[in-house]
């Protein structure tokens, strides 16, 4: 469960997020809907820990992140916003490597290991250096070693982003099977389809506050339209112009 | 703990196969012992070409004694026929030695004689032999001036007011090792060379891959992490300077030093003593070139700034060598010239004081520790990823 309320960031004099306030329950599925630059990712790095905000709270299954920033990252698995990964290391490595980071013992590491492996059907590459693994594969590897410790929260900013149509429908399965395991999920993105499918809860950002937030229809019925994309662009614009 | 020696374990994996990092932390030590054994060789030919100097001569008849006495001195003399100034302006020959015909008559006469020398004043190769020939002309001078006075009765000190008396304190050992001043400097070259690869790709590489941002939401501290990656990049540092260390050694043994007048011992001790000497000058190395590393943002970046690092360690061998000053214990505390000064005096088989170690092993590996904490300060920062 993530709690966030009042969260501000600047960078210079920059306002990056501006004042942003949700909540992600266990079991549902969030979507972080807004536009390029919205503040997206900057509130997802202040919970994932990489960034502190400048006001506002911030806490992941009641532990306040800016405060225990290390115990907070122990109940969270990220996918980030870079997806890089050691080309000389094989996907099995890399996955080995969070675990450990992660303190997983020895044994149950490698029964993990092998588990993700299957859920993400990656058999086939796991000992392959991933140097010259597809945009898929290369997702794929970063998603296992994000959920390697078996986290209670997911999150994952813009995780379908330039994948083929079977690696997008795995990432969906994901998420579905992560969900039915009383599991929060947050991902961020900005493709209306995506969201509205797989979202029990949407969240929408615009110029670093939140514009609308509730389920599909609550978001439609705020903006008085049938059609998600025609909401999100009506409330984004609505921000803009106050702006 | 834990974190730290996981992220070394993933590091040292990751340096290993990584071509570009292993290339240059072993090309240098196995390109070392072939520059010394080459250099060695080179200096060892030049003295032997010197030491037996053909001149060619015209006018040998006018001078039998003293043709006799160059022989006595292994000179190998020989007639020249033609003409001397064209044979040396085509490089035919280095000098041609022309005696007049009037030697005789002057010799006799105790005259001042002239032997010319002709030669190319712009062939820096043919110097050796001219001065050569004129240092022997001068002591064959000097001799028959002798000769003469007592002839006299007149002692030949009278020509000699005041002389110098050469009272050298430095051993063999210790005037070879002054020749092999350089081999103390290729060592410390090794800490920096080898250990750069992958200080600089765990730095900025790992920035340049966008690997850091995922890497950095894993619950260690930063300081860990650095500390981790800092002592992978410590390890090949330290091969590095093993293997250079080890490598010269065997090409100086192999070099015949003897035949230059250098006589040149070592022992296992002496070459265990030396790598306790430089060892912690691994660690002072890589923490400089991760400190440079992560305000680099990318790699080239990062290998421009830290080609101008690795001329640092040459500062304090460069000063040793102009400027050869009586070592002070302070002396041994400064990273760098520390290590020098501990390498030439175990070479020259004296005995240092374990304080000495002491002093040089506490300031790289303090300074080292500090410049990584500083690199931790800096991965604490919010514009590092």
């Amino acid at each position: 469960m993530i709690e966030v309320s009042g969260l501000a960031k600047s960078f210079g004099s920059v306002v990056a997020v501006r004042d942003v306030s949700f909540s992600a329950s266990n079991g549902q599925v969030t979507g972080l809907l807004g536009p390029n630059g919205a503040g997206k990712s900057t509130t997802l790095r202040i919970i994932y820990g990489l960034l502190r905000q400048d006001s506002g709270t911030a806490t992941v299954d009641d532990i306040d992140i800016m405060a225990e920033t290390r115990r907070a990252q122990r109940a969270m698995g990220v996918l980030p916003d870079a997806h890089g990964l050691y080309v000389r290391l094989t996907a099995r490595e890399h996955i080995a490597y969070f675990g450990r980071l992660h303190k997983l013992p020895e044994e149950k590491l490698s029964a993990r290991i092998d588990e993700l492996l299957r859920l993400l059907d990656m058999q086939s590459i796991a000992d392959r250096r991933v140097e010259g693994f597809s945009q898929g594969e290369r997702t794929k590897v970063c998603l296992a070693r994000a959920l390697v410790h078996d986290p209670p929260n997911v999150l994952l900013d813009e995780p379908t982003n330039g994948l083929d149509v079977m690696t997008t429908r795995s990432v969906r399965e994901l998420i579905g099977e992560l969900r039915s395991r009383g599991i929060m999920v947050m991902f961020s993105s900005h493709m209306m389809h995506e969201v509205a499918r797989l979202c029990d809860q949407i969240v929408i950002i615009s110029e670093g506050i939140v514009v609308a937030s509730g389920t599909t229809d609550e978001i439609r019925d705020a903006a008085r339209e049938d059609n998600l994309e025609e909401a999100f662009v009506k409330l984004v614009e609505r921000v803009l112009e106050t702006a | 703990m834990h974190a730290i020696r996981v992220v070394f374990g993933k590091e040292l994996i990751d340096g290993r196969r990584d071509r570009r990092a292993v290339m240059s932390a072993f090309i240098f030590p196995v390109m070392a012992p072939i520059l010394v054994y080459g250099m060695m060789t080179f200096i060892i030919n030049m003295r032997h070409q010197a030491q037996d100097t053909a001149i060619p001569m015209v006018g040998l008849d006018n001078a039998p004694s003293f043709v006799r006495w160059l022989e006595e001195k292994d000179v190998n003399v020989t007639e020249f026929k033609g003409d001397p100034r064209l044979a040396v302006e085509n490089k035919e020959v280095e000098l041609v030695a022309v005696i007049p015909n009037d030697f005789g008559e002057r010799f006799a006469q105790t005259r001042t004689a002239v032997i010319e020398i002709v030669y190319d004043g712009s062939r820096t190769d043919a110097m050796a032999t001219v001065g050569r020939f004129r240092g022997l002309i001068r002591e064959y001078s000097s001799e028959i001036a002798a000769l003469r006075l007592i002839v006299r009765g007149v002692t030949p000190e009278v020509m000699r007011v005041v002389i110098a008396e050469d009272i050298d304190v430095a051993s063999k050992q210790q005037r070879a090792v002054a020749a092999l001043n350089f081999i103390p400097l290729y060592i410390i070259l090794a800490a920096f060379v080898a250990g750069m690869g992958i200080a600089v790709d765990s730095t900025a590489g790992e920035r340049e891959r966008k690997t850091l941002e995922p890497l950095l939401i894993n619950p260690v501290e930063r300081h860990d992490f650095v500390i981790g990656k800092w002592l992978a990049a410590s390890i090949f540092a330290a091969l590095g300077v093993v293997l250079t260390l080890i490598l010269c050694i065997v090409a100086l043994v192999q070099v015949p030093l003897d035949q230059i007048g250098l006589n040149f011992h070592i022992t296992g001790t002496q070459i265990l003593l030396m790598i306790i000497a430089v060892l912690p000058l691994a660690l002072l190395a890589t923490s400089m070139q991760m400190l440079l590393g992560i305000f680099a943002r990318s790699f080239k970046d990062a290998q421009s700034y830290i080609g101008l690092l690795t001329m640092l360690p040459m500062i304090p061998s460069f000063f040793l060598m102009l400027n050869p000053v009586a070592t002070q214990v302070w002396m041994y505390a400064v990273p760098m010239l520390g290590q020098h000064l501990l390498m030439v005096e175990v070479l020259g088989n004296k005995d240092v004081p374990i304080i000495a170690y002491a002093y040089s092993s506490l300031a790289s590996v303090v300074m080292g520790l500090a410049l990584a904490l500083i690199t931790a300060r800096l991965f604490q920062r919010e514009n590092i990823i």
